[in-house]
C-alpha cells in the first residue's frame, strides 16, 4: 500500500468517533472526521475519501439524506451504522446503496473486516461480474465463472440454473450484505409476493448442496429479515 | 372483512339455537301435554344467544323471534300469528330486557379481562425495570471503577494488570449489551394494541442465526441440533425468538450446574413448531420452579458465587415474547435428569 486510504467518519457521539478513529490509524487507515450531515458532505467534496463510516441518526438530518445525496454522483464505499431495532433502516439504506452495514454495539474486529470487505469491493471491476478466467475461491468452494461450475474440494456440485445465479451474485459481492429485494431483482427482474419465498427456498438448496449446516454455514451468510452475505475468509 | 365473518358465524348461531329450542318445546309440548315450560326454554335461548353472539344485534333479534314463535305455535290461535294481544307485547318486552341486559353483562366481563390481561403486561414491565436497575448497578460500579484506577495508575500499574482490568471493563461491558438486549426486546412489543411485525423466517436460518451468535459468546460450548429437514417457513419477529433461543440456552449454561450435554430440538407438530431446549444439568429446584418465568426471583435464589446471569430477567423476557406471539413457554425437569424448556409457535398465521 503506496498511500494511506482516507476514512471518513461521519458520526455524533465523540467517544464512538474517538474510538473508531484510534482503531483506525492503528490500522494504518487515515481518518477524517464529522458530526453532522452537512459538515459530512462538504468533508466529502474537499478530501475525496476512499470509504465512509456513517451513523444514521445525525442531529441535523438522518444519515440516509447523505446517502442518497453522495449515491447521486459517486460510488464511495458506506457502512452504516445502525442501531438493533430497525430492520428497516438497515434494508432502505443499503437499497439506496450503502455497502454494509454493521449494527451497534460492536466489536473493533468486525469493523475492521467491514471496511477490509469494502475497500476490497470498490477496487474497479469489483462487484459488476467477472473477468474472462476468473474464478471465485473461499475455503473449499470454487465457482468457475466462465464454465459456470461449482466445485466443493474440486469435485462438482449441481446447481440449476437459478442457484448458480444466486451463488454467483453473491460472490461478485463478497463479503456484502445483498437485501432480499436487490438478489430477487438481479436474478428474476421482477418481484411479486412469492419472490422472498422462492429466493429462501433456493438458498435452502443451495445450502444442502453445499453441505452447510446450522451453526457452521460457512459460506453463504444469514441476515435474518435483511438478505445474504457471502462469507470471505479470515484475514 | 372480518366482522362480516363474525356476524355470519353469529347469526349461524342464533338460528341454530333458535331451532334446536324450537324443536324441544314441540317435543315437550307431546310428552308432557303442557305449554307452561315453553316461555322458559326461550328465555333461556335469548339468554345463550346473547351470551355468545357479540352486541346487541342477535340477542335482540333472537327475543324477538322467539316471541314471534311462541305466539305462533304455542300459544292460542295455534299456527296463525296473534300480534296485538297485550300478553304478547309484554312477553316482548321482556325477552328484550333479558337479551340487553345480557348483552351489557358480556361485554362488561370482556372489557375486565382485557383490562387486567393489560395490568397484568404493565406489571411485568414494572417488575423486569426494578430488577434491572438494581442489576445493572454491579457492573457499572466495576467499569466505573477499573476504568479509573487505569486512568489514575496507568504508570504504577504493571502491563497485565492494565490489561486484566480493561479485560473487565470489556466482559461487564458485554454484560450490560445483553441485558440492554433483552430491555430493547421488551420495549419493541409495545403497547399491547399494535401487534407483532411477523416476517416468514426459514426455520433453518434462524437456527443458524441464534448459534453464530451463541458460539460467538460461548466459544466452548456445543449444542446438539435436532431439527426436521424440510423447508419450513414460520411467521415471527425474527430479532425477538433469536433472543428467547438465546436467552433459554444461556440459561442452561448459568444455571444446569454439571451439564454435559445441550440440545436445541425442533420438532414440527399439526399447524404448530415446538422448540425445546434440553439439558442434563441439575434440573430446576422446586421452589423456583413457579416463579421461573416471573421475574420474580431474588437475589437469595441467586447463585452464591458471586457470577451474574440476568437473574431470571432473561427468561421472563422469554415469556413475554412468546406470550405476544400467541403461545406460551414452559420448564420442567426430565425424568432422566437435567431440565427442559419448550415452547409453540404457530406454523400459520391466524385468521381470526
Amino acid at each position: 500500500m503506496s498511500s494511506k486510504y482516507k476514512i471518513l467518519v461521519i458520526e455524533d457521539e465523540s467517544n464512538i468517533r474517538n474510538f473508531i478513529g484510534a482503531v483506525m490509524n492503528a490500522n494504518e487507515y487515515q481518518t477524517l472526521e464529522a458530526t453532522t450531515c452537512e459538515q459530512g458532505i462538504l468533508m466529502f467534496a474537499s478530501h475525496t475519501p476512499d470509504l465512509i463510516i456513517l451513523d444514521l441518526g445525525l442531529p441535523d438530518k438522518d444519515g440516509v439524506e447523505f446517502i442518497r445525496t453522495i449515491r447521486q454522483t459517486h460510488t464511495t464505499p458506506i457502512i452504516v451504522l445502525s442501531a438493533r431495532t430497525s430492520e428497516e433502516d438497515k434494508i432502505e439504506s443499503l437499497d439506496l446503496g450503502a455497502n454494509d452495514y454493521i449494527t451497534k454495539p460492536f466489536g473493533t474486529g468486525e469493523l475492521l473486516a467491514r471496511v477490509r470487505a469494502s475497500l476490497r469491493n470498490n477496487r474497479p471491476g469489483a462487484g459488476a461480474g467477472s473477468l474472462p478466467g476468473e474464478k471465485f475461491t473461499l475455503y473449499d468452494l470454487t465457482i468457475d465463472y466462465d464454465r459456470r461450475m461449482v466445485f466443493m474440494s474440486g469435485e462438482e456440485i449441481k446447481l440449476t440454473q437459478t442457484e448458480y445465479n444466486i451463488l454467483a451474485l453473491l460472490s461478485y459481492h463478497t463479503g456484502k450484505v445483498m437485501t432480499y429485494a436487490a438478489i430477487i431483482k438481479e436474478i428474476w427482474g421482477s418481484a411479486d409476493d412469492g419472490s422472498i419465498k422462492k429466493l429462501q427456498v433456493n438458498m435452502a438448496n443451495i445450502r444442502k448442496k453445499l453441505g452447510s449446516k446450522p451453526g457452521d454455514n460457512q459460506y453463504v451468510i444469514n441476515e435474518l429479515g435483511v438478505g445474504y452475505r457471502m462469507n470471505e475468509e479470515n484475514l | 372483512m372480518k366482522k362480516y365473518k363474525i356476524m355470519i358465524r353469529d347469526g349461524i348461531f342464533t338460528i341454530f339455537t333458535l331451532l334446536v329450542l324450537f324443536a324441544i318445546n314441540l317435543v315437550i309440548e307431546i310428552v308432557f301435554d303442557t305449554r307452561t315450560l315453553i316461555p322458559m326454554i326461550f328465555v333461556l335461548g335469548v339468554f345463550l344467544v346473547s351470551l355468545r353472539t357479540q352486541g346487541y344485534f342477535w340477542g335482540i333479534t333472537a327475543s324477538l323471534l322467539s316471541v314471534l314463535a311462541v305466539n305462533y305455535a304455542f300459544t292460542f290461535p295455534f299456527y296463525a300469528f296473534d300480534l296485538i294481544s297485550p300478553e304478547c307485547i309484554f312477553s316482548a318486552v321482556v325477552m328484550m330486557i333479558v337479551a340487553v341486559m345480557t348483552g351489557a353483562l358480556t361485554t362488561k366481563l370482556k372489557t375486565q379481562e382485557k383490562i387486567k390481561a393489560e395490568s397484568e403486561m404493565e406489571r411485568m414491565r414494572a417488575n423486569l425495570l426494578r430488577a434491572v436497575s438494581h442489576d445493572l448497578r454491579t457492573p457499572l460500579t466495576s467499569i466505573y471503577g477499573s476504568t479509573s484506577a487505569v486512568i489514575e495508575h496507568y504508570d504504577t500499574l504493571s502491563k497485565e494488570q492494565n490489561l486484566k482490568l480493561l479485560g473487565d471493563v470489556q466482559k461487564d461491558s458485554q454484560w450490560l449489551i445483553h441485558m440492554v438486549e433483552n430491555l430493547l426486546s421488551v420495549t419493541r412489543i409495545d403497547s399491547s394494541k399494535v401487534s407483532l411485525k411477523k416476517t416468514p423466517v426459514v426455520l433453518e436460518e434462524l437456527i443458524d442465526s441464534v448459534l453464530v451468535k451463541f458460539h460467538k459468546r460461548y466459544p466452548e460450548q456445543g449444542i446438539v441440533i435436532e431439527i426436521p429437514d424440510d423447508f419450513i417457513s414460520i411467521p415471527l419477529d425474527p430479532i425477538l425468538i433469536e433472543q428467547v433461543l438465546l436467552n433459554i440456552l444461556e440459561n442452561a449454561i448459568f444455571h444446569a450446574k454439571g451439564m454435559t450435554e445441550l440440545i436445541l430440538r425442533v420438532e414440527l407438530l399439526d399447524k404448530k413448531v415446538l422448540f425445546s431446549v434440553l439439558d442434563n444439568g441439575c434440573g430446576i429446584s422446586p421452589d423456583i420452579q413457579e416463579k421461573l418465568f416471573s421475574g420474580y426471583i431474588n437475589h437469595s435464589d441467586a447463585p452464591t458465587d458471586g457470577s451474574r446471569s440476568n437473574m431470571g430477567i432473561g427468561l421472563s423476557v422469554c415469556s413475554t415474547i412468546i406470550k405476544a406471539h400467541g403461545g406460551s413457554i414452559h420448564a420442567e425437569n426430565r425424568k432422566e435428569g437435567g431440565a427442559r424448556f419448550y415452547f409453540t409457535l404457530q406454523l400459520e398465521e391466524a385468521h381470526e
